[in-house]
């Protein structure tokens, strides 16, 4: 399974690679903004997203609405520091299927995961 | 941190920088020297507000950077004790091995090898401190742009500060550095969301 990680803070890609990688998914695309995302998406084969909401360019709200106006389809996780409800409101409302807040642990990624792929 | 970094954070302060503590230290032998530090430097500055922003965007490049260099360490420590396992598990096998003694410390051997795996995920997850610092940086630098402008509104004078980073976080008052301290949180917001969309 193919998984594009959207961050643009390069220490977070790599803390979720090294846990997606301990859970079994080695197989990962980056992005460091909403825009590379919407480019390696656009390289294929990618079936699911983690996207963080802040970030220069294109942020991840954006993002997640211009994927879902081409893919109603693919699981997308947000994996950010907001933590207030109304932004889980609104990134739900935007098409994300699940949300994790910064800090998190490695079982909770897991445990999101599987719940979007179960 | 190197020199032209700390000379780049105290450009405009008119202070002469302090040698680090760490360079009247002995040299310590590195088994894999990292390459050499590309210098931050630090953007040009119109007036103030841009000064103290473009400081406090060096140090969250620094420390991204600084983090990357500890998370390549922690990545090599997971690599070597990989290599361990592996090099134990074929010495269980070795016939000089067979008796009980030895048998027994070389599984304590394996179970405190697993013990290092795991502490090193561990500091590898803990790294999300400086993605959180750095957001909340940010914000900081935000409220600061809020006060520069808006003193530039008031007397009339001065440069208004630079375009800001369009994508910053609403508010990091409730971010902690404590892992999962909002998950509770969030899923319950999940759960209600999804219950008030079946309903």
């Amino acid at each position: 399974m193919k998984i594009l990680i959207v961050d643009d803070s390069s220490t977070m890609r790599r803390i979720i690679i090294n846990t997606l990688s301990r859970i079994g998914y080695t197989d990962v695309v980056e992005g460091e903004n909403g825009k590379s995302g919407l480019e390696k998406l656009g390289q294929g084969g990618v079936e699911m997203i983690i996207t963080d909401w802040n970030m220069p360019e294109m942020d991840g709200l954006e993002f997640v609405k211009t994927v879902r106006g081409q893919n109603a389809g693919i699981p997308i996780l947000m994996v950010t520091t907001n933590a207030a409800k109304e932004d889980i409101v609104e990134a739900l409302q935007a098409g994300v299927n699940n949300y994790v807040v910064k800090p998190f642990t490695p079982e909770t990624l897991k445990e999101k995961i599987e719940s979007l792929l179960g | 941190m190197d020199q032209s970094e700390i000379d780049a954070l105290l450009a405009g302060g008119g202070k002469t920088p302090k040698k680090p503590k760490a360079a009247a230290k002995a040299p310590v032998a590195d088994p894999v020297p990292a390459p050499p530090a590309a210098p931050v430097q630090a953007e040009p500055h119109k007036d103030g507000s841009g000064h103290v922003i473009s400081e406090l965007d060096t140090v969250t490049s620094v420390t991204e950077r600084e983090s990357n260099k500890v998370m390549d360490q922690l990545d090599q420590i997971s690599q070597l004790v990989a290599r361990q396992q592996q090099l134990v598990t074929e010495m269980m096998r070795h016939e000089g091995a067979q008796s009980q003694g030895v048998q027994k410390a070389i599984h304590e051997v394996m179970s405190a090898s697993k013990e290092i795996q795991d502490k090193v995920f561990e500091a590898m997850d803990l790294m999300q401190f400086q993605d959180i610092t750095r957001q909340k940086l940010e914000r900081i630098v935000h409220h600061l742009r809020q006060i520069h402008d808006y003193i530039v509104d008031l007397l009339g004078t001065g440069l208004k500060s630079d375009a800001e980073r369009p994508s910053i976080s609403h508010t990091i008052a409730q971010t902690g550095t404590t892992p999962d301290e909002n998950k509770a949180h969030a899923d319950a917001v999940i759960e209600a969301f999804k219950s008030q969309k079946k309903g």
